[in-house]
C-alpha cells in the first residue's frame, strides 16, 4: 500500500466513537470518545470538525475504512451508512474491518487478546486474536456468547473492552476486506433479529 | 430549486428529486412489505437492516431517473420523525453524509408535513385548510392558516385508524397490511353487523379502540358458537363505522374553522370508501386527496414539504440533525 494514501477510518459499533484521518499510517487527527447512545448526532459533526482541523475535504480521501461490526445494531449502522454513502457518491474504495479487530488493535503488548463488545444480558460479541508485534491474527471465529463462559474458555487471553484502534496494526494484519460492490455493504450483526429467531 | 429528499421512517426506503415544491422528477420507493408479512407487521430491527442494504441503490436510481447531476441539487430534505427510530437514523445519516460530501444544505422534515404536502402535487393549497391525516400511526386533524403553519385540532386518543384496520385484518386472517384488503372486501359486502357509535371526549379527537374491540369480540363470540363470520359483511360494517367517524370529526373541524379547503393525507387516504365520502361531504369547498402513489410513504412528499419549509424559514439544519420517534407537528 502506498504510504501517501489519505485514509478516513470510522467505527461506531461500540459506545465509543472512533474517527481518524490518516496519511499512510500516520494519524493527521483522531477522535476516540465515549458517546451517550448518540452516535447519530455526533458522528457527522465529528467528521466535519476533523476535516476542518486538518484543512482537508472528504473528496481528498483515497481510501475509506469502516468498522463493520459486530456490536450495537443501531450504532454500527450509523458508521456503515455514512461510509457506504461516501464510497458510493464520491466513488472511493471502501474497506471493511471487524470492529473487534479494531478493538484488538488497541492492545499494545503481545499475546492472545479477547476483544469483547457488550451484547446485553451477560452476553458479548467477542473474538480471539493473537497479537505479535504489529500483526493481529484471528484465532477463533468471532461469535455471540455468554461473556462468563468466554472468560472461562480463554483464561489466558487479555480481555479488551475499550481502547483507541491502531491503524498501523490494522494495515499490517490481514483483516481488511476490500468491498467490490458498495451497494451490498451491510453490517455484520452475527445474530438474526429476535423476530426471525422466534419464527424459525 | 432542485430538492433531493429521503424518507426511511418505517418500512419504505425512498429517495426522490423534485423541483420548486411541485414537479416530481423521480420518486423511487423500495418497499419491504413482503419481508414483514411473515411477522404480521413491521419488525423494526429488520426494517433498519433493510434500509442500510437499499439506501445507496435508491439514491442512485433517483438521480439517474431525474436525469440530472449532483451539482444541480440545491437542497437535501430528510424525514427526521416521527417514525421508527432505527429506520429514521439510516436515512438521516445517509442524507447527512451526502450533504457533507457535496456541500449541499440539509433540512430535517416532519413526516406528517410530508403527507400533507403530498397534495400539493395535484393542487395548490388555499388557506385556511383542514387536513385529515390518516395512517397506520396517525389519525389527526390539522389546521393550516398559511404554508407551514400547523395547528393540531385533534388526534386519536388510542389506536390510529390504520392500526385498527391491521388488527382487525389479523383476527379475520386477512394478512398484513390490513387496510387495502379490508377496503377491497368492504366494496362487495354489506354493513349487516351492528357497530357501536363512537363518542370521543375531545371536540375533534378520535377513538378507535372501542370499535376495534367490538369487532374482535364479535368475531370471538361467533367462533365460540361455531358460527361462521361473513367476512365481506364484517369488513363493510367496520369500514362504514370507521369512515363515518373520520367524516363526522372532519366536518365539525371544517365548519368551525371556516376552512376553504379539505385535504386527506397518509396511507389510509387510499381507502376507496373514505375518498368517496370526502367528496360527497365537502361539496362547497376545495377538496384534494393524494394520488395513490403519494398516499403511502414516499420521499417526493418530503421534498415538497422541505421546499416550503425552506421557503418559509430560510433555515437549514447542521450535521447534528437527529431523528426522533415522536415529534409534535405544531412545534416545528
Amino acid at each position: 500500500m502506498k504510504t501517501s494514501l489519505k485514509r478516513l477510518v470510522v467505527d461506531s459499533a461500540t459506545d465509543w466513537l472512533y474517527v481518524g484521518i490518516f496519511e499512510g499510517d500516520k494519524a493527521l487527527i483522531t477522535h476516540y470518545e465515549q458517546g451517550k447512545n448518540n452516535h447519530s448526532a455526533t458522528l457527522m459533526p465529528t467528521v466535519e470538525k476533523l476535516f476542518k482541523e486538518v484543512n482537508l475535504d472528504v473528496i481528498h480521501i483515497d481510501e475509506l475504512i469502516v468498522g463493520i461490526g459486530p456490536g450495537s445494531y443501531t450504532g454500527v449502522r450509523i458508521g456503515v451508512v455514512v461510509m457506504k454513502m461516501f464510497a458510493w457518491t464520491l466513488n472511493k474504495p471502501l474497506y471493511t474491518v471487524s470492529s473487534l479487530a479494531l478493538l484488538a488493535s488497541s492492545f499494545t503488548s503481545n499475546g492472545l487478546v479477547m476483544p469483547s463488545i457488550d451484547a446485553r444480558r451477560g452476553n458479548a460479541f467477542l473474538g480471539i486474536y493473537d497479537k505479535e508485534g504489529q500483526q493481529l491474527t484471528l484465532r477463533h471465529a468471532e461469535k455471540h456468547m455468554a461473556l462468563k463462559d468466554a472468560l472461562n474458555d480463554y483464561p489466558k487471553a487479555h480481555h479488551v473492552t475499550q481502547g483507541e484502534p491502531s491503524l498501523p496494526v490494522i494495515l499490517h494484519s490481514n483483516v481488511l476486506v476490500k468491498v467490490d460492490d458498495v451497494h451490498l455493504v451491510a453490517p455484520v450483526y452475527l445474530r438474526q433479529t429476535e423476530a426471525e429467531r422466534n419464527l424459525s | 430549486m432542485i430538492v433531493l429528499s429521503v424518507e426511511s421512517s418505517c418500512d419504505e426506503t425512498s429517495v426522490a428529486i423534485s423541483k420548486d415544491g411541485k414537479h416530481v422528477l423521480s420518486n423511487v420507493v423500495l418497499s419491504q412489505i413482503s419481508l414483514h408479512q411473515a411477522f404480521g407487521g413491521v419488525v423494526p430491527e429488520i426494517a433498519s437492516r433493510e434500509h442500510v442494504k437499499g439506501i445507496t441503490v435508491v439514491f442512485e436510481q433517483a438521480i439517474k431517473e431525474a436525469q440530472l447531476h449532483v451539482d444541480d441539487i440545491d437542497l437535501i430534505a430528510v424525514t427526521k420523525g416521527p417514525g421508527l427510530i432505527g429506520s429514521l437514523l439510516v436515512g438521516i445519516n445517509a442524507a447527512k453524509a451526502f450533504a457533507f460530501a457535496h456541500h449541499i444544505p440539509l433540512i430535517g422534515v416532519h413526516h406528517i408535513a410530508g403527507h400533507i404536502y403530498a397534495n400539493q402535487v395535484n393542487d395548490e393549497m388555499v388557506f385556511p385548510l383542514v387536513a385529515l391525516v390518516v395512517s397506520g400511526g396517525h389519525t389527526e386533524l390539522i389546521l393550516m392558516k398559511d404554508h407551514y403553519q400547523f395547528e393540531k385540532l385533534g388526534e386519536t386518543q388510542d389506536d390510529a385508524v390504520g392500526e385498527a384496520y391491521d388488527k382487525i385484518a389479523r383476527i379475520l386472517h386477512l394478512g398484513y397490511p390490513g387496510g387495502p384488503v379490508i377496503d377491497q372486501m368492504a366494496q362487495t359486502g354489506n354493513p349487516t353487523y351492528p357497530m357501536p357509535s363512537i363518542n370521543p371526549t375531545g371536540t375533534y379527537d378520535f377513538s378507535y379502540s372501542g370499535l376495534k374491540s367490538h369487532v374482535i369480540n364479535t368475531v370471538n363470540t361467533h367462533k365460540m358458537k361455531k358460527e361462521p363470520i361473513q367476512t365481506h359483511n364484517m369488513a363493510a360494517s367496520f369500514q362504514q363505522a370507521a369512515v363515518k367517524h373520520l367524516i363526522e370529526q372532519s366536518k365539525k373541524a371544517v365548519t368551525d374553522t371556516g376552512a376553504n379547503m379539505f385535504i386527506v393525507a397518509g396511507g389510509v387516504a387510499a381507502n376507496q370508501s373514505l375518498r368517496r365520502a370526502v367528496f360527497e361531504t365537502f361539496k362547497d369547498i376545495k377538496v384534494t386527496v393524494p394520488a395513490f402513489t403519494y398516499c403511502t410513504d414516499n420521499a417526493a412528499m418530503i421534498g415538497i414539504a422541505g421546499y416550503y419549509q425552506y421557503q418559509q424559514s430560510k433555515k437549514h439544519d447542521d450535521l447534528s440533525l437527529n431523528g426522533a420517534s415522536r415529534m409534535d407537528l405544531s412545534s416545528i
